[in-house]
């Protein structure tokens, strides 16, 4: 997954200036660095600053990356030092009293922002599968993902089927996510599931 | 343990897959597609060479530390421009020292011109909230660019 294709490709046509690729970067990439900056309890004000940061800083490295396939963790520990900046710089500004220890956002340490990017890389890659699914499996799956998710007889009044149908729908829908390129290049890196199924029996 | 991934496995990614996409607000990711506009392609570019807050940057933020003073220092291979924020301003030196014109260029902002005394020395008042860069035009026409600082 550290070597995906499609992520170096994008990189080499994004630092030629095409719009279409930069743009395609940042939808993949936008929520890890928005996770981080909620991670570290940032406002929105703040996030957005750290996020602007951060896009004008790789506009100006993406040509000079000497692994492209490593943007994303380019992109985590970037976001990290410019929350690591925000929370210094308002401790400067606002000669307030610091929170209590135990209610400072938690230090991350590098596993977790190493994890983070993972599961980060993986939301990419089943994001863009999901987006290539037919508009029929799209608004099933949504439903289905969704938390809670609802039951038959609401997915069948949403969607105009038949709730004997939903079962069916649902086994070949899942299927071609599981058979999309992008899922099937995970799935043959054991650390794409594996990886996933640590996170999960983790708890986190 | 199966290389495939079950159903529910699937399902579970794509949950969180879609639920991190929801919760990223559309201003934030607008903004960041804006960026590449601020490519540059032929500015002699300075890069940062030493910034106050990586040298701490590994510790964690705790009570006891003082606030500390942000410096930083940028180099190209004719000249180097180093800033230090002094309260609420912001103050530079081109070395070698030499008058200089400024081109503050903030990223949100309209550019605002200062000028560079004879030791090269520099005040920029207020200093810039948002993400900026300088331009530093010297009378012997070296033309640099600094990278993007957010103070």
């Amino acid at each position: 997954m550290r070597d995906d294709p499609v992520v170096i490709a994008l990189v080499d046509r994004a630092a030629a200036g095409d719009e279409g690729a930069w743009n395609e970067i940042v939808d993949r990439y936008a929520p890890l660095v928005w996770s981080i900056c909620t991670r570290y309890q940032l406002g929105y004000e703040e996030a957005h600053d750290v996020g602007q940061t951060v896009w004008l800083l790789l506009v100006e490295k993406i040509g000079g990356l000497r692994e492209p396939a490593a943007l994303p963790g380019w992109l985590a520990t970037t976001t990290q030092r410019e929350c690591f900046r925000v929370l210094r710089v308002e401790r400067r500004h606002e000669h307030t009293e610091l929170p209590p220890e135990d209610q400072m956002p938690p230090d991350p340490d590098a596993t977790m922002i190493e994890e983070q990017v993972l599961a980060a890389e993986r939301g990419a890659v089943f994001r863009a599968a999901f987006d290539t699914l037919p508009s029929g499996c799209r608004a099933l799956l949504s439903l289905l993902a969704s938390d809670p998710p609802p039951g038959y007889a609401e997915i069948s009044a949403a969607l105009g089927v038949a709730v004997g149908s939903i079962g069916p729908m649902r086994a070949r829908c899942l299927d071609r996510l599981r058979r999309s390129p992008q899922v099937a290049s995970l799935a043959d890196n054991t650390a794409g599931i594996a990886g996933a199924r640590q996170t999960r029996s983790e708890g986190a | 343990m199966s290389d495939a991934w079950t159903d529910e496995e699937l399902l579970a990614e794509l949950r969180q897959a879609l639920k991190a996409r929801q919760a990223v607000p559309p201003g934030f990711v607008e903004a960041a597609k804006g960026a590449l506009a601020w490519r540059t392609i032929d500015a002699e570019l300075a890069q940062l060479t030493y910034d106050s807050l990586a040298a701490t940057e590994a510790a964690p933020v705790t009570r006891s530390e003082p606030a500390s003073i942000r410096a930083l220092t940028f180099t190209s291979p004719r000249l180097t421009i180093e800033l230090e924020v002094a309260g609420d301003s912001l103050l530079g030196q081109v070395v070698p020292p030499q008058a200089a014109t400024i081109r503050l260029q903030p990223q949100d902002g309209p550019e605002a011109v200062i000028a560079a005394d004879q030791i090269g020395c520099f005040v920029i008042q207020p200093a810039p909230r948002g993400p900026f860069r300088l331009r530093c035009q010297t009378d012997a026409s070296v033309d640099v660019l600094t990278g993007w600082i957010t103070l």
